[in-house]
C-alpha cells in the first residue's frame, strides 16, 4: 500500500510475511506427514464406488455393508474379515421415528409389519422367496445375494449393551461433541432409556405371542425412508411385497436416500415420519445435532465385511495402504479403527 | 479506520446471530480455528494447514495448466483468423459452470492413477481458464490501433507487432486474468472437494464435519480458512500487479 508521500506503509510486506510463514508451515506439515510410518490413508467413498476403486487399484481395502462385500467377492476379491469377527453381534441398522411426527398407533403398526417381515426372512421355509426379494431389492443376481444374506443377522430389536459399546467408542474418539447431560438427561442410562424405546416392540411381540393372527388397527398414512439397495433393509421390502404394510396403513409413501446422514436430514426437515437407517448416523446426529428421533426396533446385527487385496492377510499389512470407509462415525468406521488398532496402525 | 469499523460491525452482527442461536459465538469459533490450525480434528486426524496444503496444491496445478493455455491463446485472439475460429467455441463453453464438468471429468480420468484428484484439478482448470482467457484476449484485441500503426510505419511485421506491441500491452490483462482465474479456481476446488471424496482438502473437511454433525465452529473455521487463503492470494497478486507502471488503481 502506498502512503501519501509515495512510500510503502508496510501493510503489503506484512501480508507477504504472513504468506511466507504460512507456506513454510504448510511445507513443514507436508514433510511431517510424509515421514510418518505405520499409518493408513483412510478415505470416504460410497460402497458402489469402493468396488470400482478397488478394481482400478486406487484403494487396497474397504469396509462396507452387504451386499457390496459379496458383490466384490463375486468380482474376484477376498473377504479379509467379516464384521462379526471384529465385533461379534454388533448392532447395525434400526427403525427410528421422528418424535412428534409418529403417534403410538402408527408405531405399533410399523413395528408389527417389521416384526412380521423379519420373522418371514428368518423362516427357512421362505428361503427361495427371500433370495428372490433380496435380488429384486438390490438389483443383484441370486447367487450374490445368497452369499450376502449369510453374513447378515436380521433382528427385531437391537442389543442395548452393544449399542452402549458403540456410544463409548464415539465418546472416546471425540466424535461426539455434546454430552447427554448437555441434552438435558440426568445420566447416560436416562438417555438410552429414552433413545431406545422398547415398549412398543414389547407390546407387539406379547400380542403376537398371545395371538399369532394379531393385526393392529389401521394407522392411516406414513412416510417411510430407507437406503437404496441396502440389503440390511430387506425387511422393509418384504413387508411391502408380503402385504404387511398394506394391512396396517392406508397409504405408505416410501422415500429412498443415499445414506443415513441424508435420512437424518430428512428427519430434521420433517420430510419423513420414520425410517430404516444405520444406528450410527442415528446416534451421532441425535447427540451432535439434537435431531429428535427415537429407535423403536432393530433391523440387523453384523452384516458388514472388510474386502482386501490378496497381499493383505493380517491387520499390519494395511500399513501404508489406502482403505475406504462409507463415512466417519459409522459402524464401518468403528470396525476399521478396531482392525487398525489391532495392527498397531494409525489413521491418516 | 474504516476497516476497523467494518470489523466491529462484522463481529457485532455475528454476536447478534449468536444471541439468536443461529451461529456459535465468534470467540468459540476463533478458539476452534486456532485449535484446528495446530492440533487437527479427531475425526480426520489432520489439521487445517494440511487440508489447506492439499487444496492449494490442486489449485496451483489446475490453474497453472489453465494459464499455460489461456494466456497464449488469449494473445493469439489478436489475429482475426484465430479469433473467428476459437471465439464461438469458447463462448459456448464459457457459461458452463465448473461443477457441471464433474461427471464428465470422472469419465475422462477414470483410468488415471488418482481419478478424483485429476478430476478436481480439471475442475480448477475449467474455473481458472475462462476468466484468464477473457482478460488476456480483451487486452490483446483492444491494443490501440495507433500503436500498431506506429509500429507499421517503422516497418514492423505482424509477428513483430505481436511480440513488441500486443504482448507488452496485454501484460496487465495477463496479471488480472491470473488473479481472477486463481480466485475462481480456488472457489471451484472447494466445491469439487465437497462433491468428490479425495481424503483431504478444506472442502472435504467441511463436508465431513457436516456429516458427523455438531461441528458448526469447525465448519466456520474451514470457511474462514478459505477466506483467508483467497484473500492472501488476491493480495499477493495485487501487489505484483502494482509493480507494473500501468496498473489500474480502479481495479483495486
Amino acid at each position: 500500500m502506498l502512503s501519501k508521500n509515495g512510500k510503502h506503509d508496510g501493510s503489503i510486506f506484512r501480508i507477504e510475511f504472513l504468506i511466507v510463514i504460512s507456506a513454510i508451515l504448510i511445507l513443514a506439515v507436508i514433510f511431517m506427514g510424509c515421514s510418518s510410518e505405520k499409518t493408513v490413508n483412510v478415505v470416504k467413498l460410497s460402497p458402489p464406488d469402493m468396488i470400482e476403486q478397488i478394481k482400478l487399484g486406487k484403494i487396497d481395502a474397504f469396509v462396507a455393508w452387504e451386499p457390496f462385500p459379496s458383490k466384490a467377492v463375486r468380482d474376484g476379491f477376498r473377504v479379509f474379515m467379516k464384521s462379526g469377527e471384529i465385533w461379534p453381534n454388533h448392532p447395525c441398522c434400526v427403525v427410528a421415528y421422528r418424535t412428534g411426527k409418529a403417534d403410538d398407533e402408527m408405531l405399533k403398526a410399523l413395528v408389527w409389519a417389521h416384526v412380521k417381515a423379519t420373522r418371514f426372512i428368518k423362516n427357512h421355509e421362505n428361503r427361495d422367496k427371500v433370495v428372490e426379494y433380496a435380488s429384486q431389492f438390490t438389483g443383484l443376481d441370486r447367487e450374490t445375494v445368497s452369499i450376502a444374506l449369510e453374513n447378515i443377522r436380521y433382528v427385531e430389536y437391537p442389543d442395548e449393551k452393544e449399542f452402549r459399546h458403540y456410544y463409548e467408542f464415539l465418546k472416546e474418539s471425540k466424535i461426539l461433541k455434546r454430552s447427554v447431560s448437555e441434552m438435558g438427561y440426568e445420566s447416560e442410562d436416562a438417555f438410552f432409556g429414552d433413545f431406545l424405546r422398547k415398549d412398543i416392540y414389547r407390546e407387539v411381540v406379547e400380542k403376537l405371542s398371545e395371538n399369532p393372527d394379531y393385526i393392529p388397527e389401521k394407522a392411516g398414512s406414513i412416510k417411510l425412508g430407507y437406503i437404496t439397495a441396502d440389503l440390511h433393509h430387506l425387511a422393509l421390502y418384504v413387508a411391502m411385497k408380503e402385504g404387511y404394510l398394506d394391512e396396517v396403513f392406508d397409504n405408505v409413501e416410501l422415500r429412498q436416500f443415499p445414506n443415513g446422514v441424508a435420512i437424518m436430514e430428512a428427519f430434521r426437515l420433517g420430510e419423513i415420519d420414520a425410517a430404516y437407517l444405520g444406528g450410527a448416523p442415528a446416534t451421532l446426529k441425535r447427540i451432535n445435532d439434537g435431531i429428535e428421533i427415537r429407535i423403536v426396533a432393530g433391523v440387523n446385527n453384523e452384516g458388514s465385511a472388510i474386502i482386501a487385496k490378496d497381499d493383505i492377510v493380517k491387520p499390519d499389512d494395511l500399513a501404508g495402504k489406502t482403505v475406504a470407509i462409507p463415512g466417519f462415525g459409522t459402524v464401518q468406521d468403528f470396525l476399521m479403527r478396531k482392525v487398525l488398532a489391532e495392527g498397531g496402525l494409525k489413521q491418516r | 479506520m474504516n476497516k476497523l469499523y467494518s470489523l466491529f460491525l462484522f463481529v457485532f452482527l455475528w454476536y447478534l446471530l449468536y444471541f439468536l442461536r443461529v451461529l456459535p459465538a465468534p470467540h468459540t469459533t476463533a478458539l476452534t480455528f486456532l485449535e484446528l490450525l495446530i492440533m487437527g480434528d479427531p475425526v480426520l486426524g489432520r489439521n487445517l494447514l494440511e487440508h489447506s496444503a492439499s487444496s492449494l496444491l490442486r489449485v496451483l496445478a489446475g490453474a497453472g495448466i489453465a494459464f499455460m493455455i489461456s494466456v497464449p491463446l488469449g494473445i493469439l485472439m489478436w489475429y482475426e483468423r484465430f479469433y473467428h475460429l476459437f471465439h464461438p467455441i469458447l463462448e459456448v463453453l464459457r457459461p458452463i459452470p465448473p461443477l457441471a464438468w464433474i461427471p464428465l471429468a470422472y469419465i475422462f480420468f477414470a483410468s488415471f492413477p488418482s481419478p478424483t484428484v485429476f478430476a478436481q484439478i480439471f475442475i480448477v482448470f475449467v474455473g481458472a481458464f475462462f476468466p484468464s482467457f477473457v482478460s488476456v484476449s480483451d487486452y490483446a484485441r483492444n491494443t490501440p490501433p495507433e500503436y500498431i500503426e506506429l509500429a507499421r510505419v517503422f516497418g514492423a511485421e505482424r509477428n513483430q507487432i505481436l511480440r513488441y506491441v500486443v504482448i507488452p500491452y496485454s501484460i496487465p490483462g495477463i496479471i488480472t486474468g491470473v488473479r481472477v482465474g486463481l480466485g475462481v479456481g480456488w472457489m471451484s476446488i472447494i466445491a469439487a472437494e465437497m462433491i468428490a471424496t479425495s481424503g483431504s482438502g478444506i472442502g472435504y473437511f467441511i463436508m465431513v464435519m457436516y456429516e458427523v454433525g455438531g461441528r458448526t465452529p469447525e465448519i466456520l473455521s474451514g470457511m474462514a480458512m478459505i477466506g483467508l487463503i483467497g484473500y492472501g492470494m488476491n493480495a499477493l497478486l495485487l501487489r505484483i500487479e502494482r509493480r507494473f507502471p500501468w496498473h489500474l488503481r480502479s481495479e483495486e
